[in-house]
């Protein structure tokens, strides 16, 4: 399902390079529950948005379900985002200004469903995650446990077979967390492929296999 | 079209929409601009048209001259006068001609009320009302073919006459008689109020006109003034001037080609000078307009670049699940759009008002002035039109370089901005 092979990806700025991955070789196979572990600046995040289809590699070969990534334009890749990949951030990146219903609605509103499947669909995710009541709330009117659950919502609007978690429970309170980290399970246990990154060796230790990183490589 | 996300970028648009209250103003003050002055504008060409038609519609006046050439061993200097005879001369030589009426005038007194005031008296045929825009009062009609022909002391007078010699209430003129010369004449019409811009004698509203037959038992003189003329198309206005001269010429023997020996008045040819003196005013004080809105324009395009910058993370999120190229470069349109609509919404508003309003100024017909040409600004669809066309330029330019921006953002640096 995802294949990296000989990942490297060097940033420049100026006249200074700076290698964040380097040579990344790593399988995750559909269904999977794979935690990315690793120090600051060891590439996590780097590897997580390439994964994601945020960012390209400099050198190496990506294939998401077969298909080579580095081939696809910047249209084809927003709609690998929108359909095969589901986000959750650790900061939960959700419209300011939009409610708890708009802000699911936008992933489906991008891939051009209709009324009606849209409305069944927030709804039932709503009520999945518990938070149906709030669907008429901004962000700003939720708690972060909340917010990462509506987060949670939108990355699961359009019923990608891949979750990627970037430190989903950096910024909440360990009741919340763990909230968070039984509804990833859950899906998991449904077939989904969970891909998360954290620092939490506690929490990592849900998940059935992990990827260590340090300096780039994995280790 | 699905107007599902068109809506959704409304409602987000409504929620966060700050006070650009300085811009929206720029943009009112644009829009008023421009539509009032192309309004004021037309209104000015318009008004020029109607001035011009108070003298006549498409219009030749033929006068005689003096011969400036020495012509088949006659000498210059010679004196070249009209004769009534002269008007079915013409017609019957050029089919180009649709109306022809002969004019005399001179200047008498005419008594009648107890009051008396010196005027020119016109003789001349029923044709010439429509030539030269002679348009009765209700109640009255101008001469016809019949008084004409068997010399009926009828007159037609003009609506300052009537007032002159009946008061205010100049409808009350028709059936009454005036005197002039010691013969009694019956008012059959009164002239309209009408904008005049060109006269020989005045204006049409302090004239007197008389069946040509009946004017001739007051003025002795065989010779007449001058010829009316309207040809079937305007077109033809040079032709048939230069036939004139040949057929004149071959008759009192005079060189066609001398300048001096009959005169014309074209009024289509001036009109047609001033028309185009007009539209330049109109272009002019359009493109002001134009610059004006400009402003307005560009302030709106600065506050995109703005909102670009300030939703550089918002567009990371959009593109990070899913939002293609064409939705951001959609979304920003859109609120560029919205901007642009409220300023100019009440800018299309505030001009038609004020356009109306200013209709409704009365204009002295007394003293024909510029307030003539001002006072009646005309906001027709045409105008409305241009100025649509030119406010879609405008949102495409002031929206499309931020949305291009916008929609050019690299998703993870536009995630990591705070």
């Amino acid at each position: 399902m995802i294949e990296l092979n000989g990942i490297t990806k060097v940033y420049r700025t100026g006249s200074q390079t700076l290698e964040a991955l380097r040579g990344i070789s790593v399988t995750i196979g559909k269904g999977e529950f794979v935690s990315i572990m690793g120090p600051s600046g060891s590439g996590k995040s780097t590897l997580m948005n390439i994964i994601g289809c945020l960012d390209t590699p400099t050198a190496g070969e990506y294939r998401l379900d077969g298909e080579k990534v580095a081939g696809l334009t910047f249209d084809q890749l927003a709609a690998a985002r929108n359909r095969k990949l589901g986000f959750v951030f650790q900061n939960f990146n959700l419209l300011p200004y939009a409610t708890a219903w708009e802000n699911i609605e936008l992933p489906m509103l991008f891939d051009g469903k209709n009324g009606r499947k849209r409305k069944e669909r927030i709804t039932e995710l709503l009520n999945a995650v518990g938070l149906y009541d709030w669907r008429d709330h901004r962000p700003s009117e939720l708690s972060g446990g909340q917010q990462q659950r509506i987060a949670l919502a939108r990355a699961l609007a359009n019923d990608p077979p891949i979750l990627l978690a970037d430190e989903p429970t950096g910024n909440l309170d360990s009741k919340s967390g763990e909230e968070i980290m039984a509804v990833l399970v859950e899906l998991w246990k449904e077939g989904r492929t969970i891909v998360m990154v954290t620092h939490n060796d506690h929490i990592a230790a849900v998940s059935e296999r992990i990827i260590r990183l340090f300096d780039g490589q994995v280790i | 079209m699905n107007l599902t996300l068109p809506r959704f970028f409304w409602s987000e648009y409504r929620k966060r929409r700050k006070k650009a209250s300085l811009i929206t103003f720029a943009l009112f003050w644009g829009t008023l601009s421009i539509l009032l002055l192309m309004s004021f504008g037309r209104g000015m060409s318009t008004q020029f048209q109607v001035a011009f038609s108070g003298l006549g519609d498409t219009l030749i006046m033929v006068y005689g001259g003096q011969t400036s050439l020495e012509f088949e061993g006659l000498p210059k200097g010679r004196q070249i006068s009209l004769y009534p005879e002269d008007v079915d001369y013409l017609k019957e030589r050029i089919p180009e001609i649709m109306r022809i009426a002969p004019e005399s005038y001179t200047y008498l007194q005419v008594s009648a009320n107890g009051k008396e005031i010196n005027r020119n008296i016109h003789g001349t045929t029923a044709e010439f009302a429509v030539m030269r825009t002679q348009v009765p009062q209700i109640g009255g009609r101008f001469l016809d073919a019949d008084d004409v022909s068997q010399g009926r002391k009828v007159a037609f007078i003009g609506w300052k006459i009537a007032a002159d010699l009946f008061g205010a209430g100049a409808g009350d003129a028709v059936g009454k008689q005036i005197v002039i010369n010691r013969i009694p004449f019956t008012v059959i019409g009164v002239l309209v109020k009408k904008i005049q811009d060109s006269m020989y004698n005045g204006p049409d509203a302090d004239q007197i006109y008389l069946p040509f037959n009946a004017y001739q038992q007051i003025d002795n003189r065989r010779r007449i003034n001058q010829i009316h003329i309207q040809p079937h198309e305007a077109s033809q206005s040079k032709l048939i001037e230069a036939r004139i001269r040949t057929l004149l010429g071959r008759k009192y023997r005079f060189d066609p080609d001398d300048r001096y020996a009959s005169n014309f008045w074209n009024t289509i040819e001036n009109n047609k000078e001033g028309m185009a003196v007009f539209k330049g005013i109109e272009m002019f004080l359009g493109i002001i307009g134009i610059l004006t809105l400009l402003i307005g324009a560009v302030g709106v395009t600065n506050l995109m670049y703005a909102v670009a910058k300030e939703r550089t993370k918002e567009i990371g999120i959009k593109l990070a699940i899913g939002a293609r190229r064409r939705v951001i470069i959609e979304q920003f349109f859109l609120e560029t759009l919205f901007v642009f609509a409220k300023g100019t919404f009440w800018g299309c508003i505030t001009a038609f008002n004020i356009v109306n309003l200013v209709r409704l100024a009365p204009i002295n017909y007394d003293s024909f002035g510029i307030e003539a040409y001002l006072l009646r600004p005309v906001f027709s669809l045409q105008i409305f039109v241009a100025y649509m066309v030119i406010l879609g330029v405008l949102v495409f330019l002031s929206g499309i370089f931020p949305a291009l921006r916008a929609s050019r953002s690299n998703p993870i640096e536009s995630l990591r901005y705070e």
